[in-house]
């Protein structure tokens, strides 16, 4: 099986994740390995990681924060869609390190978890599937937009195939998303270790969805094929593809209460409790500075009270079509099983949060 | 006639692009003195959601049933279903259909409103995109998805 041996390599030397999941298996991303999401920590990581790199490195790490940098990210493999930014499989031992500082200082345990988890599923994908699509979890990238620090605004961005975290600090608003992640495959089993990177998110949605499935107003109208405020690509035939980046930003969403699901204000507080642990469980990635606002404003009694959920299909998730959507004032996240690429008899996820004032804080137009 | 190179490219992406299990249609329009031709690339594995919703007919009138174009107020084009054939793009297949858009006696064919939910009337992520060829090449003109059906075309 080829795994990315460096990445395995690199989290023990940096020993900053002492149960890591390339390690020495899952972790419960509850743990006290993450970040705070702090701008001044991981400003400070920033800077360790420039002092390391060369010069045409930190050309490909450092952009201006301005629309076509910050909606470049993908749901896409790099054969497709290909990334700019700080390529993670180029960088030595010692760069590596320092890049995970900066990831640990962003991120939630969580998302450190789900970060590893990823990166090791498209190194495992590469056993199953040779076609040049670009799996590989060396094919994912840091980038920052903008200069890091306490005074403008900026966007980290970590992210390759099924993984995009958009991070904005000092924005209009705290802003952590959009925010993809997917997983192909669903579980997978590494080194006597068994995976499964979005299951607690999976296991959310699905609660929620069988909660709600006997109301009539809970089931969505129409065929979910992947989600619905994604990327998306176009092309001429008979010439290359093209789009496959953010390029729908800003989006529009459904107003008023057709075909949105049931509003949570008229749920019981056992189905509640289900949609606040759906939420959590999406929000959970990000460090705590950059998810807590977040949160707050998505379970305030009356933006909680007039958020929507809806499922299509399976509630279980067990096929193909089958979606679960949170659709709040502010908050948007979906889940949707697709057919899988490098086993398409098998499923894999797509899932999307969005914040519908906060996408990348609230700082850039078309 | 394609360049060796564009045709090994175009093959190497195709087998990429299957990575994409859900893929968009694309309305390709060239504007005419007098009408407006189509080609309209609308995936088999999308349309097959669309058409299990609503089956009746051949693909041509059911087209005709979601297709349509009109001018800013409100008075129909004429729209007509030419050929219609089978093809592949980026690994995926596709029904692609000829349309010839006419508009009413004395209107220029340079600015409609096409009305479109040929497959998001079921496919809640599917989107459209609309644009004017060029030659090989193509201009963005707009896109669709639900629940929208309606956008504005005017010839670039």
């Amino acid at each position: 099986m080829r795994i990315s041996w460096a990445l395995a390599l690199l989290l023990a030397f940096a020993g900053l994740v002492s149960n890591s999941a390339h390690a020495a298996g899952p972790v419960a991303c509850r743990g006290k390995s993450g970040g705070a999401g702090n701008a001044t920590e991981i400003t400070a990581a920033f800077e360790k990681l420039g002092s390391l790199l060369d010069p045409q490195q930190k050309q490909a790490l450092e952009h201006p924060f301005d629309y076509d940098n910050a909606i470049r990210w993908s749901n896409l493999p790099l054969g497709v869609v290909p990334r700019s930014g700080l390529r993670l499989g180029d960088l030595d031992a010692k760069q590596a390190a320092a890049a995970r500082r900066v990831f640990v200082a962003a991120l939630s345990a969580c998302g450190l978890k789900l970060l590893d988890e990823i990166r090791l599923a498209d190194d495992w994908l590469t056993t199953y599937d040779t076609r040049p699509i670009g799996w590989s979890g060396g094919n994912y990238f840091l980038s920052v937009l903008g200069t890091p620090g306490e005074a403008t605004p900026w966007m980290l961005q970590i992210g390759g195939h099924h993984l995009a975290y958009n991070f904005t600090f000092n924005g209009h608003q705290p802003g952590a998303t959009p925010l993809f992640f997917g997983t192909e495959p669903i579980t997978f089993e590494y080194q006597g270790a068994s995976y499964a990177p979005l299951d607690a998110q999976s296991t959310a949605m699905t609660r929620l969805a069988s909660a709600i499935a006997a109301l009539p107003q809970a089931r969505l109208s129409g065929t979910f094929t992947d989600v619905v405020k994604g990327v998306v690509v176009s092309g001429v035939p008979g010439q290359m593809p093209t789009g496959g980046t953010d390029t729908g930003f800003p989006q529009s969403y459904p107003s008023g209460d057709h075909d949105r699901g049931v509003r949570v204000g008229t749920l019981p507080q056992e189905q509640r409790r289900l949609v606040r642990d759906a939420i959590e469980s999406f929000t959970s990635f990000p460090g705590k500075s950059i998810a807590t606002p977040l949160l707050a404003a998505y379970l305030d009694s009356k933006a909680f009270d007039e958020t929507f959920v809806g499922f299509s299909g399976s509630p279980a998730l067990g096929a193909k079509g089958s979606y679960v959507r949170i659709d709040g004032p502010r908050v948007w996240m979906e889940l949707v099983v697709q057919p899988a690429i490098a086993h398409p008899e098998n499923l894999h996820y797509h899932a999307l949060w969005r914040d519908k004032q906060s996408d990348y804080g609230g700082e850039i137009r078309k | 006639m394609k360049r060796p190179g564009l045709t090994a490219l175009l093959g190497l992406f195709g087998t990429i692009a299957g990575a994409h299990p859900a893929p968009n249609s694309q309305l390709r329009l060239e504007f005419k003195a007098d009408v407006v031709l189509a080609e309209y690339w609308v995936p088999a594995s999308e349309l097959a959601y669309a058409r299990a919703a609503d089956p009746a007919g051949g693909f041509p009138a059911y087209l005709l049933r979601h297709v349509a174009a009109e001018t800013q107020d409100g008075r129909p084009w004429q729209v007509v279903i030419g050929t219609v054939r089978e093809s592949t793009y980026m690994d995926h297949d596709y029904l692609v259909a000829e349309l010839r858009l006419a508009p009413p006696a004395g209107v220029p064919a340079r600015d409609f409103v096409l009305v479109d939910d040929a497959v998001t009337h079921e496919v809640r992520n599917h989107v459209v995109f609309v644009t004017a060829r060029h030659g090989e090449g193509a201009e963005l003109l707009g896109a669709l998805q639900y629940p929208a059906r309606r956008l504005r075309i005017t010839a670039p």
